[in-house]
């Protein structure tokens, strides 16, 4: 396999296992800005395991999970005192202060970022990004997924029906912090390198806008959001490849992902991927399908 | 003595921050959207103007007058702003739906801030380009103490802008009618007002303001690249939280503070650590005192 | 025994407006209760109030016999409280199953992950009661308006309530499927359970209840049996005053 393909495999699936810790909580109606901050977390954790203190991969990345869910979890029960524009916010305001604790953290290179040694491999980053995918899908069909989907779709009935708002809230956005830590420290290993600057309000931004593209009604919606997001601008090299004259559009790869942004969210705002989308596709749906 | 130049610095930059911040907080409290364009309308103002002045290859090097460039640079940011209006806003769904859809217009903003920054880099690349003006140096200095001309400028007209903006919504018709939307869109269109023609304006004054706040900004620090509005946003969006969501004169003291409070952690204890004071602080404001030190205006709901 | 259900001089006022005044009632065990009044008169407050979605300014609420003063809405449903909703409040992009298996949620700890035995099977039986198995598996939201509205009092039964409020369980449904809807709550009240209807259709309601309580203007005018209810004039006053008359509103 060539080393731009794997580069390309790797990238898709760490954007997958990124986008599932945003979508986690989105699941549950919250919208996270700050995915950059358990990125981070995870990311430096692990790297200042195994590069500062020789720890196996092996333990060092579900320890930087670990530690990313650990801090999700305390800032879940203030975080989720706020609500809509104020969440968003308040989420952002959480990365841009673990960004600002990481760069000034003792040993970890501050502004110059982190580099480690270290190195997962193609296959490992691929078995854990199909590990969490086949882990959110589980996660969704069971009674705490079926929670977290009523919470989506409406709140207070949930509530009247015993669901405990909080606590799944707690939960979603703690296991999305696990999962975004995780993300951080395959990331960081893979690339032998990360920084708080270049892991900042835009990864953010770009994460969020590529989930939400994909869709939140179901489990299969962040991964392809990630597949648009990762695999457009290379579909349009390749293009441009072929056919010269299409050059404007290979370096215009962030516009085409931004317009797409804008025209899905007039047109098809609940993503990509929808519920009823992926019931039609197996047969199952209301307007005349096989069901009498 | 250092420390009072630095306490000026801190306002100086406070200025414009303090402008940006009334554009967030206008948008949020008049038609409930946190307009993520805003750092976009910044910057295109800005980079238009320097691309029309300045000499060299690249895109639109017109080698114009400084007057006219700039306000071309007003009117491109202003002719956005609208073009967000048309493709965002009208779209704003305010039906009952679940959370995630609540935030189109936030979303769709974000869309239109990538779009705008790379259509800046694509055309004048990602580098950090030279802003300069004519007239050599815009400080003034007194008593020892140097005072950026054009950051006081900015903070003198933010504040009589915000002035003049209560007027406006207070005493005229007009601003009655700006003030009906902020309630209840549906409402105010039952009662006769034409918020399709209203709507529109308050996108005008936000490019306007975001445009006049990125060429201040350009003069000032003499540097404009396309990603020059995002660390300004930012901290304008900070601003915006501490002076209360929707309302324009926490705005512009919000933005003074967070000003102050950068310019100060960074003299005090370096470029690093200036995130955490100003968002550790935001966060708390966030979840104990969501209305911000002075209060959220009650113009609008102040969701998205 | 205790009612199912008492509201003991229960007030709430919205800004300036008072929406319920002075206002008592009692629900007996194993009744079938209508509440029914022209638009406006408060009727789905009084729900909301009941559900906990509101707290009242004044007056108690007792369910059985628990004050439901402290008890917020969440855990209503502990105390065997179910209810519908005037406009469906089905989660719309969950199938009919999944809708109704959250009838069950309560049973097991908020973050048990699992079921347990059955559920899936409880759920499609009681699907199935209902006439509507062959939905089973449909996402609720491309399903017709007169499916979703049982499909959500199905999701109410399987709560396994002691009471079950309907907040106008016939609106929008056609004569088949009314007689359906009649015929699945008679089958839940034969089994003992307290049913409190609001209603406006008064063919339904005469048809079912045995016990109508009348509001105006978040006031109590009547309260008593089917048979009185056509006769008294404060009732007839309220209603022949707007544009329904009594008895006949559709």
């Amino acid at each position: 396999m060539s080393g731009y393909l794997e580069g390309l495999i790797a990238v898709l699936s760490i954007n997958i296992i990124i986008a599932y810790s945003v979508y986690l909580p989105a699941a549950a109606g919250l919208l996270n800005l700050g995915s950059a901050g358990f990125v981070l977390l995870g990311a430096y954790t692990a790297g200042a395991l195994t590069s500062l203190h020789g720890v196996p991969l092996l333990l060092a990345v579900p320890a930087g999970g670990l530690m990313a869910a650990a801090v999700a979890f305390a800032v879940s029960f203030p975080i989720l005192r706020t609500r809509g524009v104020y969440m968003v916010l308040a989420t952002f305001a959480f990365a841009e202060v673990v960004g600002g604790v990481l760069l000034n953290w003792p040993g970890l290179g501050g502004a110059a970022g982190l580099s480690v040694i270290a190195w997962p491999g193609l296959g490992a980053v691929v078995a854990v990004s199909v590990a969490v995918v086949a882990g959110a899908a589980w996660l969704m069909s069971t009674r705490f997924g079926l929670s977290v989907r009523a919470i989506h779709d409406d709140e207070s009935v949930a509530r009247l029906f015993g669901v405990d708002l909080r606590a799944t809230q707690v939960a979603a956005f703690t296991l999305g912090g696990f999962v975004g830590g995780v993300g951080g420290a395959l990331l960081v290993h893979q690339f032998n390198f990360i920084d708080v600057q270049g892991t900042g309000v835009l990864f953010s931004i770009y994460v969020l806008l590529y989930v939400l593209m994909g869709g939140t009604q179901t489990v299969w919606g962040p991964v392809s959001g990630a597949l648009f997001f990762t695999l457009v601008p290379e579909l349009l090299r390749y293009l441009a490849s072929l056919d010269p004259s299409l050059k404007p559009l290979e370096s215009g790869r962030f516009i085409v992902f931004g317009v797409a942004v804008v025209m899905l969210m007039i047109w098809r705002p609940q993503g990509l991927i929808t519920r009823t989308m992926i019931e039609r596709a197996l047969g199952r749906s209301g307007s005349g399908a096989s069901r009498g | 003595m250092l420390l009072i130049q630095q306490l000026i610095n801190g306002l100086m930059l406070g200025g414009i921050l303090a402008f940006v911040a009334v554009a967030f907080t206008l948008t949020i409290g008049m038609l409930n959207f946190l307009n993520f364009t805003i750092p976009a309308l910044f910057m295109v103002a800005a980079m238009l103007g320097w691309a029309l002045i300045t000499p060299g290859a690249h895109p639109l090097a017109l080698g114009m007058h400084w007057l006219p460039a700039l306000a071309l640079g007003v009117v491109a940011a202003v002719l956005g702003s609208l073009l967000i209006e048309r493709f965002t806003y009208r779209y704003m769904k305010t039906r009952y739906g679940d959370a995630t859809e609540h935030a189109l217009p936030l979303v769709s903003s974000l869309g239109f801030l990538i779009v705008f920054e790379h259509l800046a880099m694509s055309l004048w690349g990602g580098d950090p380009q030279r802003f300069e003006l004519p007239f050599r140096n815009t400080d003034l200095t007194i008593a020892g103490f140097v005072i950026g001309l054009p950051q006081l400028f900015a903070l003198f007209l933010a504040i009589t802008l915000v002035a003049a903006l209560q007027t406006l919504l207070s005493r005229t018709r007009i601003g009655r009618a700006l003030r009906a939307i902020a309630e209840n869109p549906d409402a105010a269109t039952l009662m006769g007002v034409e918020v399709q023609r209203l709507v529109p304006l308050v996108f005008v004054i936000t490019g306007v303001l975001s445009a006049l706040a990125g060429i201040l900004y350009a003069v000032s620090y003499g540097t404009v690249t396309p990603f020059m509005g995002d660390a300004v946003a930012t901290d304008a969006i900070a601003g915006m939280v501490l002076g209360g969501l929707g309302n324009v004169w926490g705005a512009i003291a919000g933005g003074l503070l967070v000003g102050l409070v950068k310019v100060l952690a960074i003299s005090f204890f370096g470029a690093e650590i200036e995130k955490i004071p100003v968002w550790g602080l935001l966060l708390v404001i966030l979840v104990f005192r969501p209305s911000g030190l002075f209060g959220a205006s009650r113009i609008g709901k102040g969701k998205f | 025994m205790a009612d199912a259900l008492r509201l003991e001089s229960v007030s709430k006022a919205f800004g300036g407006l008072q929406v319920i005044e002075d206002l008592s009632f009692a629900v007996p065990v194993g009744s079938r209760t209508a509440l029914i009044g022209p638009n406006g008169a408060g009727k789905t407050t009084v729900f909301n109030l009941i559900s906990g979605v509101y707290v009242p300014d004044s007056g108690r609420i007792l369910i059985g016999d628990h004050d439901t003063a402290n008890v917020s809405a969440a855990r209503r449903i502990g105390l065997g409280l179910a209810r519908s909703f005037q406009n469906i409040r089905v989660m719309p992009h969950l199938s009919a199953v999944e809708n109704v298996m959250l009838g069950e949620h309560h049973r097991r700890h908020p973050l048990a992950a699992a079921w347990g035995r059955g559920a899936t099977e409880r759920a499609r039986a009681a699907l199935a009661d209902a006439g509507l198995d062959a939905y089973d598996g449909m996402v609720v939201s491309e399903l017709p308006y007169g499916i979703q509205k049982r499909i959500e009092v199905v999701r109410a039964l399987l709560a396994e309530p002691s009471m079950l409020l309907l907040d106008e369980p016939a609106a929008g449904l056609n004569g088949a499927e009314t007689d359906e809807l009649r015929k699945l709550l008679e089958g839940v009240s034969a089994r003992g359970v307290t049913i409190l209807v609001v209603e406006h259709d008064m063919p339904f309601v005469h048809s079912f209840c045995n016990h109508v309580v009348v509001l105006n203007f978040g006031r109590k005018i009547y309260d008593g049996d089917n048979e009185g209810v056509r006769r008294d004039p404060a009732v007839l006053e309220a209603y022949l005053g707007s544009s329904a008359g009594a008895g006949d509103a559709a």
